[in-house]
């Protein structure tokens, strides 16, 4: 779930405690986009309209497992029978930030063995990215799903740019860090053609973070899972890609536009509208002349008997039970969609939950420790109705601040 | 002449019914069994595949496509899959015996026929899964 991967666990650290340094380094290596986000402290208040935000304006709850991978996304080459697969699963919630970058590292091995096709397996939004990569490359694909992207795990996600961690500290796999920078970077280059596109397949939108303490207090200790295990220490990326995170301006009294809210931060967000990129993504796949083969797998020998013999695998978290991959551990996330209020041009992370305006509904979800720690090893994908209303009862008591808040 | 004929006919339709007898399609399965993996499915998998069974979007039915889907394995493939990643929220937490009901209650959800003998982890792996025989 992109953005959902940190669980707004980190991103109270970011901006006020940034290294500067650093990010002006990496900000004059790619002309000056540091302090993308930071716009000067605005002199008026922004006129914003509340959302809708009540219980019965939900018209869809969306549950699905982020496929975390203890050591990192697997991109090992293994050979099954005759065939050479390049594994490319387990981004964590982080798949679509890290999409082009995985499919493009990924592709380049495949292309190492000079195949004329090349099959993918998975039709999620890495298999599908992969899939035009190769075709991009040159290569006849076929790519073999048991579902399209629409019904894939993919598909329900939270959808917001911010590349979370992607292992655990004490298992992450050597040079891990430069592996999710170059996948991030690239990735990054590669969305730039869809800004601006009719439908918005990707979009930005002006994002409040709010609290009702300071922003510089103390993070919170970490508290144990739901399971018993101790809270996961992941594998710190560090500021890697400061040059291109969003840095929060402080609002003030005079320029916070939330009533009865005492403390409020402001930046920007990319974030994708899933149904026209994905559906920018099946046009072009099908453009070049990829075809799609609707079927299951049940063992890696299958594989083997497939007619392409360079074969992208990205089954996500299915690799769990298919590969019997145990570096596998599933991390259930639910998103809550309201319906679309195309004149809400902003999000906002407020007690816990965020917020997204999107062409297809506003998002909700429930994020932080408390969430995160119910989320842990949970498998169950199955909307959770009561943890949808919650969320939603949040916003609608924000939004009930505002004096020109409207009912229903 | 039509002796050595009548006995090569004789052993060619004795290979096709132990080939028959090797499928799902010639009972793989007894009614008493399905019907207690119709209790055992309601119990653990109609939450979420549905009561009859033909999931929610996101949620695969477990009718229709599922057989192409499982075409050409064993039907162990299928159950050892059951039993060792569903039910998704607590994977392999029923016992063989409730997984291979809840199997046979799937076949018969697929108007797959019944048999005389009960299907167990072992059988399985005999059965081959194979897609409904076309009528002559």
């Amino acid at each position: 779930m992109p953005g959902g991967a940190d669980y707004g666990l980190v991103a109270r650290d970011r901006g006020g405690h940034m290294d500067r340094r650093h990010l002006l380094k990496q900000s004059l290596a790619l002309g000056g986009l540091a302090g993308l986000g930071a716009t000067p402290a605005k002199a008026q208040r922004a006129q914003l309209v509340p959302i809708r935000a009540h219980p019965d304006r939900i018209y869809d709850i969306k549950c699905c497992i982020r496929p975390f991978r203890t050591k990192g996304p697997n991109l090992a080459v293994e050979q099954v029978g005759d065939a050479t697969v390049i594994h490319n699963y387990g981004h964590h919630g982080s798949g679509w930030c890290l999409s082009w970058g995985s499919a493009d590292m990924q592709v380049q091995k495949a292309m190492s063995f000079a195949p004329r096709k090349i099959a993918v397996v998975g039709s999620g939004i890495i298999g599908l990215s992969s899939a035009i990569m190769a075709l991009r490359a040159g290569m006849e694909v076929t790519i073999y799903t048991r579902e399209l992207i629409q019904r894939a795990r993919s598909y329900r996600a939270n959808g917001v740019w911010g590349p979370g961690t992607v292992a655990l500290a004490s298992e992450a796999q050597p040079g891990l860090g430069d592996i999710w920078e170059q996948m991030v970077r690239t990735s990054w280059k590669n969305f730039r053609p869809y800004m601006g596109m009719a439908g918005n397949p990707i979009a930005w939108s002006e994002h409040y973070e709010l609290s009702d303490t300071p922003f510089d207090a103390p993070p919170p200790a970490p508290i144990p899972m739901a399971n018993g295990d101790p809270a996961p220490v992941f594998y710190d990326m560090g500021n890697r890609i400061g040059d291109i995170t969003a840095i929060p301006e402080v609002l003030t009294d005079q320029t916070n536009p939330f009533p009865g809210v005492k403390y409020a931060r402001h930046s920007t967000k990319m974030f994708w509208n899933f149904s026209e990129y994905s559906h920018l993504l099946t046009q072009e796949f099908f453009a070049r002349g990829g075809k799609i083969v609707m079927r299951d797998f049940h063992s890696p020998s299958e594989l083997g008997h497939l007619p392409e013999k360079v074969i992208i695998n990205c089954p996500g978290y299915a690799a769990h039970d298919w590969w019997r991959d145990t570096a596998m551990i599933p991390i259930r996330g639910q998103t809550e969609w309201l319906i679309p209020q195309p004149e809400v041009n902003y999000g906002l992370t407020y007690r816990n939950v965020e917020t997204r305006s999107k062409s297809d509904g506003v998002m909700v979800i429930q994020i932080g420790p408390e969430m995160f720690a119910k989320s842990w090893k949970n498998s169950t994908e199955v909307p959770n109705r009561a943890e949808a209303e919650t969320a939603v009862k949040v916003v609608e008591e924000l939004m009930s601040r505002f004096p020109n808040a409207t009912r229903g | 002449m039509r002796r050595l004929m009548a006995v090569a006919v004789l052993i060619l339709a004795g290979t096709a019914a132990a080939q028959a007898r090797g499928t799902i399609w010639d009972g793989a399965y007894t009614d008493a069994q399905a019907d207690r993996g119709h209790t055992a499915y309601m119990q653990n998998c109609s939450r979420c595949h549905g009561e009859s069974l033909m999931g929610m979007f996101e949620i695969p039915p477990l009718v229709g496509r599922i057989m192409p889907y499982y075409a050409g394995s064993k039907l162990s493939v299928l159950l050892e899959y059951i039993s060792t990643a569903m039910p998704l929220g607590r994977p392999g937490s029923l016992s063989p015996a409730t997984n291979a009901d809840i199997v046979a209650y799937i076949l018969k959800s697929n108007d797959v026929p019944s048999g005389g003998k009960e299907l167990t982890p072992d059988s399985a792996k005999a059965i081959a899964f194979t897609a409904m025989p076309r009528k002559k």
